[in-house]
């Protein structure tokens, strides 16, 4: 009775809300008599084209549907592994951003005398602004050497800057936040665990499986299209599922069970799984004894690691940990802990995710039906042009380039080398050298679709890095906060409005996506590779770019594994076949397993060598400080980082984040749901103001922001002041010493209550005016 | 003819909106308009919780009681059952939006009432409604209630449960509600497919 | 704890001028009714006030087409083009025309005046009833429930009759004493209808009174007190009862749209 109550009002709140959005009824243009109601869109004739998704950095394939000249909606298509027909919200919606009046139009050059942030430019021609920045790179190489200058890049176009044009330049600090701010924990484990990159596509063999782990890792929430499909299937056939998360997660709410656990304590946990399987005998004997070395080490090292030992550590009763790592074994090697994507947590990342695989070796699962199938990349030859004068290794989501050797004596290297063992290029480590001038100064970047200010920690520090360099580009399509602090911005042409590079999937079928433009870019926009040759050019590395064209360019490149460009906009993607299982390496006498001893090392000697711990060990989190909470962050289901919240579809269906309370706690604090705080961290550092959401899902030692809100910029008229922003929040981070991930879990936050609540302008207005 | 339903299964869904965004694309909706929206509730208390993600649209009721309130026969009910709105004949009087139970009617700025279709333009041409064919976890279903082999049929027949919102209305929705967590009990009435 | 991605279409539907129409829809068919009352008593004033029923009806035609956001297309031809005899709506239009052809006619003074006086007040009562059958065919709004039928036109009566008090029309107080008490009684019934109803109703009358609740009461109060003041300031008592009903009734529409239950 009492809930219902409650709920009663709620609903009476939401009518208000209602209400403050539907004013506008009434007609919004001029009267005609006459006229009739106007003709949908697709009663118009529709053509389509081949494109890939942009809002995310899966790739779905899509087709993009115009009509008079304007794209009104992409679709998946049945022939794209990634999308097989379907997209998610963010993908659906991102043809909104096309048409975002807010959009960079011409490129623009900071006014003379103003300092950076100012944000005071003035529009200029593309020769002019591509003059400027060869210039001024020049400069920079002839006073400091080509290394001063770094790239950072994320987005499908961004090859062309942090691997086409570093190499040819010849600088090695060219990185990406998809790597230490994201996936280079569970990339270097793997790399040191079965000689394999995890890749973009994470290849768990969803089809297949029976029982499902997942630690963190928030599908539902996280929507990666392909990835929440298949969860989905799997779960319909049977699958059960174990969610370990400290909040009750979308996940959480389909699981069979959830393990509220600690938050930090996972690799804890780990070891009691492994310490349960071996004492009881539960592993896959033969899989070990023909796949993996270091089995004995291994046993001998867990002894200790009880369910009882892990039970006061990671909050969780022993007894359910022992049933878990047992049902893990009885429906085992078609059981599977799925690597999570973002693991970037603590700072002891590389051995958390090392347990984790181990958990998955024990139960024979890798190379089998059901656990982790074996993901290749497609064939596929780069353009032929002059060797690089430095090979690029900054990476990606779909694998760091994990190496130890330098490539080219004659360029130093990285400016972010020698902090960690696994020698990926660690974009906020790139940071401190702008600032410090060690190991040697880095004097100029070129930012290729990052967000600077909301992607890397310690926002205070990047902006006095910004403010020490001689040159600071930023390629963009929006006028995003740290976009409006560049010297030069260039207006990228949407993802509907040009070719890209071909993309490569690494994935049980290997496969090739196509990008095509389904319109002509809008205002004074241009597309990536576009920006990049002329840029080339200007930098005398014409010979790098000796097409003319991209599209002379794709199809060199096709016409080479005997498609052809022609042949690839009739289709989209192109499919080739795979090696998915141990099988069929077998059949062929290979390993997949690219470790030193060319099977799963339990023992990493590397690791012992390097001084490293060879097994994984437990670090207890740092201690959250009293009177504070640990700041948890994830993903909306319905935005992409912090790159969707001016998009006004998306921003209607969730326009403001809410800091998530415990009801204990915010009882405690004499808070009710609405509300609005401040949140300040132990630095000082305050953010806000943002609505509490009180609830039972989440423990109480810990608060939860969805990523991504917080703008603060006047340029994004919806964006600017919604919510508020976990990265401001995160002015700290744990570097893991072996992979260079940022842990950005060790924040500490307070609720400061009696925040005004913010006064926005009406979003049913700003989006009247988006409208396509 | 046909009889055309939809079927949720609320066991898959995870309240990503897909499906009300692919919604707004394809049907034009208006800012600050739904034709679909998710309804996200939680019950229980730490640790023994539940989350009900529940989209919610016209239902195309079988006696739908926005039709016959309406002064123009603007609001129709067309042979293959779906509940429509001819916006030429609309007055935009609001009867049918007092009228229907579940709010899914609302006022198009262009002077009409609009609603979910059914994507009727779509399943015209063969095609799925462009909520049904997007959903990531692929929880909806659709098709013809009259052919035992459509989807939904086949979806309605293996559901362990299935719901209908306010029964008691005796409105005949059309939209079918597969697998509602268990926790999420007693205000929904189940119906016998 | 219900949150939305989203919204569904729960806010108020009718707005103001909506609320205005609900208004200006009962003076109209009450002076009609007035005007046919008087054609059958071979008043000679029922030529005059025709006119006036005749400028009130045609008015709210007009609101009505200016409050729709469909003015433009001209489609409430379809109104008439129709047989929609389900819809208060449809009933309303032939109501409020029928009235309007009948009270021009009456103006006019030409042809058979005993006619039109019966059409008209088959018209008039057509326009009085349909805006509470136009509430009450709502089985999804729990406030306006089936007592509406009767509350509407007899408040509507309160109305016309309270103006006409101001006339000093001594031979209408009867009927306005009447109306007026069976208006307050009608509301208090509304009340104890809702409170004794099922689980939704009490629901209902909840929301209600938490926005309506004293407005509402003091609506009937005004109504209660016009009785009182009826025989020596029959002019204040006109004023009280025409603000207390107008303000009942507008409530009833105007809270009445929510759908107060989560789903
Ligand atoms: N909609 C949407 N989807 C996305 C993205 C997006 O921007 N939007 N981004 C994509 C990208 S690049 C990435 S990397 C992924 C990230 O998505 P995931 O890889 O799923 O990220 P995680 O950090 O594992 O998941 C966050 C969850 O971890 C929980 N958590 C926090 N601390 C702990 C802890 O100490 N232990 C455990 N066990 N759990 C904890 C949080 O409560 C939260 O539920 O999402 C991808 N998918
Ligand atoms: N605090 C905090 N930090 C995080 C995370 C977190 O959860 N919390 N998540 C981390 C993870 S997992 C990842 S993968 C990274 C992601 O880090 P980013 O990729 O930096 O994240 P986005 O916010 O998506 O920023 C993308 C930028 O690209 C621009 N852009 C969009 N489309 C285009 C285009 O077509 N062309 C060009 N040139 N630019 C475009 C956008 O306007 C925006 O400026 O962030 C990491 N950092
Ligand atoms: S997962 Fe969603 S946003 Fe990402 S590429 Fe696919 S459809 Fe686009
Ligand atoms: S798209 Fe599917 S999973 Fe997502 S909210 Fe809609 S019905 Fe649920
Ligand atoms: S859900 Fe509402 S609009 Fe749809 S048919 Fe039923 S009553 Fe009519
Ligand atoms: S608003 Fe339009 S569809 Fe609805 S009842 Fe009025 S005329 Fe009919
Ligand atoms: S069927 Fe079509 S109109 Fe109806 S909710 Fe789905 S997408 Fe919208
Ligand atoms: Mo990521």
């Amino acid at each position: 009775m009492k809930l219902r109550r409650r709920e009663f009002l709620k609903l009476s709140a939401a009518s208000v809300g209602a209400l403050a959005l539907g004013e506008q009824v009434g007609a919004s243009s001029l009267p005609n008599p006459l006229a009739r109601v106007p003709a949908p869109w697709y009663a118009t004739g529709v053509t389509q084209s081949y494109s890939i998704c942009e809002n995310c950095f899966w790739k779905c394939g899509i087709t993009a549907h115009v009509a008079g000249g304007k794209v009104f909606k992409v679709e998946g298509y049945q022939g794209n592994p990634k999308s097989r027909g379907r997209l998610c919200p963010r993908g659906q919606g991102a043809v909104a951003q096309v048409y975002d009046p807010d959009r960079l139009k011409h490129p623009l050059i900071r006014v003379e005398g103003t300092a950076r942030g100012e944000g005071k430019y003035r529009t200029a021609s593309w020769d002019e602004a591509l003059d400027y920045i060869a210039d001024h790179m020049l400069d920079i190489k002839d006073r400091y050497g080509s290394e001063s200058m770094a790239f950072f890049g994320h987005c499908s176009g961004d090859s062309w800057f942090v691997e086409y044009l570093p190499g040819a330049w010849g600088s090695p600090n060219a990185a990406k936040p998809s790597v230490s701010l994201c996936t280079t924990p569970r990339e270097t484990a793997s790399q040191w665990t079965f000689g394999r990159p995890v890749g973009g596509h994470e290849p768990v063999d969803w089809e297949n499986t029976r029982y499902i782990v997942l630690i963190g890792h928030h599908i539902g929430e996280d929507t990666h299209n392909t990835q929440l499909q298949d969860f989905s299937l799997a779960l319909a056939s049977g699958a059960k599922l174990v969610v370990v998360d400290p909040r009750f997660s979308t996940a959480a709410s389909k699981a069979d069970r959830w393990l509220p656990i600690r938050p930090g304590t996972d690799t804890a946990l780990l070891l009691a799984w492994l310490n349960v399987l071996v004492d009881e005998e539960l592993y896959d004997r033969d899989y070990l004894d023909r796949y993996a070395v270091g089995f004995d080490e291994l046993a001998l090292h867990v002894k200790k690691f009880t369910p009882e030992w892990a039970a006061p550590i990671t909050d969780l009763p022993a007894e359910a940990i022992r049933i878990v790592a047992r049902e893990l074994a009885a429906h085992a090697p078609e059981a599977v802990i799925p690597p999570g994507r973002h693991t970037v947590w603590y700072g002891d990342d590389t051995q958390r995710m090392r347990a984790q695989y181990l958990v998955n070796a024990l139960l024979g699962n890798v190379g089998r039906p059901g656990g982790f199938y074996i993901a290749q990349p497609p064939y596929l030859e780069p353009y032929p042009h002059p060797p690089f004068v430095l090979e690029p290794a900054a990476g990606g989501c779909g694998g760091a380039e994990v190496t130890t050797e330098e490539s080219n004596s004659d360029f130093r290297p990285a400016a972010d080398r020698g902090k960690f063992f696994a020698r990926t290029t660690a974009i906020q480590e790139l940071i401190p050298p702008m600032i410090t001038g060690e190991p040697y100064p880095i004097k100029g970047l070129i930012a290729y679709g990052v967000n600077l200010f909301h992607s890397i920690p310690n926002v205070p520090r990047t902006k006095e890095a910004l403010r020490e360099l001689d040159l600071y580009v930023a390629i963009d399509v929006m006028p995003m906060e740290h976009v409006m602090w560049a010297d030069v911005i260039l207006p990228e042409a949407s993802y509907l409005e040009r070719h890209d590079d071909l993309v490569a999937i690494a994935h049980k079928t290997p496969f090739i996506e196509l990008r095509t433009p389904a319109i002509e870019p809008l205002w004074d926009s241009k597309p990536g590779w576009w920006i990049a040759r002329e840029l080339g050019i200007r930098l005398g590395l014409e010979a790098y770019f000796a097409w003319q064209d991209i599209e002379e360019y794709l199809d060199r490149r096709l016409t080479a594994i005997g498609s052809s460009l022609e042949q690839a906009k009739q289709v989209g993607t192109l499919i080739q076949k795979g090696r998915p299982y141990l099988e069929d390496w077998e059949a062929r006498n290979r390993s997949p397993f690219g470790t030193p001893s060319g099977k799963i090392e339990l023992y990493s000697e590397t690791f012992a060598q390097n001084g490293l711990d060879p097994l994984p060990v437990y670090t207890p989190p740092e201690e959250v400080p009293q009177g504070y909470y640990r700041l948890l962050y994830g993903r909306s289901p319905v935005h992409t980082f912090a790159r969707t919240q001016n998009n006004w579809i998306l921003m209607e269906m969730h326009g403001e984040n809410a800091v998530w309370v415990s009801v204990a706690e915010a009882e405690r604090q004499g808070l009710s749901n609405g509300d609005y705080v401040w949140l300040e961290n132990q630095d000082g550092v305050r953010e806000g103001p943002v609505q509490v959401y009180a609830t039972e899902r989440i423990r109480r030692d810990c608060l939860y922001l969805v990523h991504g809100f917080g703008h603060k910029s006047s340029s994004l008229a919806i964006a600017d002041g919604r919510g508020a922003s976990d990265n401001a929040l995160q002015t700290r981070y744990t570097l893991d010493p072996i992979s260079g991930g940022a842990g950005l879990r060790n924040n500490f936050v307070k609720l400061i209550p009696g925040a005004p609540r913010p006064r926005h302008p009406n979003l049913a207005r700003l989006a009247r005016e988006r409208r396509i | 003819m046909a009889r055309y339903a939809m079927a949720i299964d609320l066991a898959a869904c995870v309240g990503c909106a897909a499906c009300a965004v692919a919604c707004k694309l394809e049907n034009e909706v208006p800012s600050g308009e739904h034709q679909l929206w998710i309804r996200m509730r939680e019950e229980g208390i730490f640790p023994d919780l539940a989350v009900l993600y529940r989209p919610e649209q016209c239902m195309h009721c079988d006696r739908p009681p926005c039709v016959p309130v309406c002064p123009t026969g603007a609001s129709y009910r067309s042979e293959d059952g779906l509940v429509l709105v001819d916006p030429e004949k609309c007055i935009a009087c609001g009867a049918c939006v007092a009228a229907c139970p579940y709010d899914a009617r609302f006022f198009h700025p262009d002077g009409y009432v609009g609603k979910c279709t059914f994507c009727r333009h779509r399943i015209q041409g063969g095609r799925l409604p462009a909520c049904v064919e997007t959903c990531p976890t692929l929880c909806r279903t659709f098709g013809d209630l009259d052919d035992p082999d459509s989807d939904v049929s086949i979806a309605l027949r293996e559901a362990e449960r299935i719901d209908i919102l306010r029964a008691d209305r005796g409105t005949k929705p059309k939209l079918y509600y597969l697998n509602t967590p268990p926790a999420f009990g007693p205000h929904l009435e189940e119906v016998a497919s | 704890m219900t949150t939305f991605y989203g919204l569904p279409n729960s806010g108020a539907f009718w707005h103001w001028p909506t609320l205005i129409h609900f208004l200006v829809v009962a003076l109209a068919g009450g002076t009609a009714l007035l005007v046919a009352v008087l054609a059958f008593r071979r008043d000679l004033a029922a030529r005059r006030y025709a006119l006036v029923a005749l400028i009130l009806v045609v008015l709210d035609l007009l609101l009505l087409w200016a409050e729709s956001s469909a003015r433009f297309r001209l489609t409430h031809i379809w109104l008439f083009l129709g047989f929609h005899p389900g819809s208060a709506m449809w009933w309303g239009a032939w109501g409020l025309t029928g009235s309007a052809a009948a009270s021009a006619l009456i103006a006019l003074g030409w042809g058979p005046r005993r006619f039109w006086a019966t059409l008209l007040l088959m018209t008039a009562t057509i326009t009085l009833l349909y805006p509470g059958l136009l509430l009450a065919a709502n089985n999804a709004r729990p406030l306006w429930t089936p007592l509406l039928l009767a509350f509407v036109p007899v408040t509507s009566l309160v109305i016309v009759l309270g103006g006409v008090l101001l006339l000093r029309w001594a031979w209408v107080k009867p009927w306005f004493l009447a109306a007026s008490l069976s208006s307050v009684f009608l509301g208090g019934l509304y009340l104890v209808g809702l409170a004794v109803g099922g689980f939704e109703a009490r629901q209902a009358l909840v929301h209600f009174w938490e926005h309506a609740g004293w407005l509402f009461l003091v609506g009937l109060g005004l109504m209660l007190s016009a009785v009182a003041l009826l025989r020596r300031f029959p002019a204040l008592a006109g004023l009280a009862a025409f603000a207390g009903a107008a303000l009942a009734r507008t409530l009833i529409v105007e809270v009445g749209q929510f759908q107060p239950f989560g789903l």
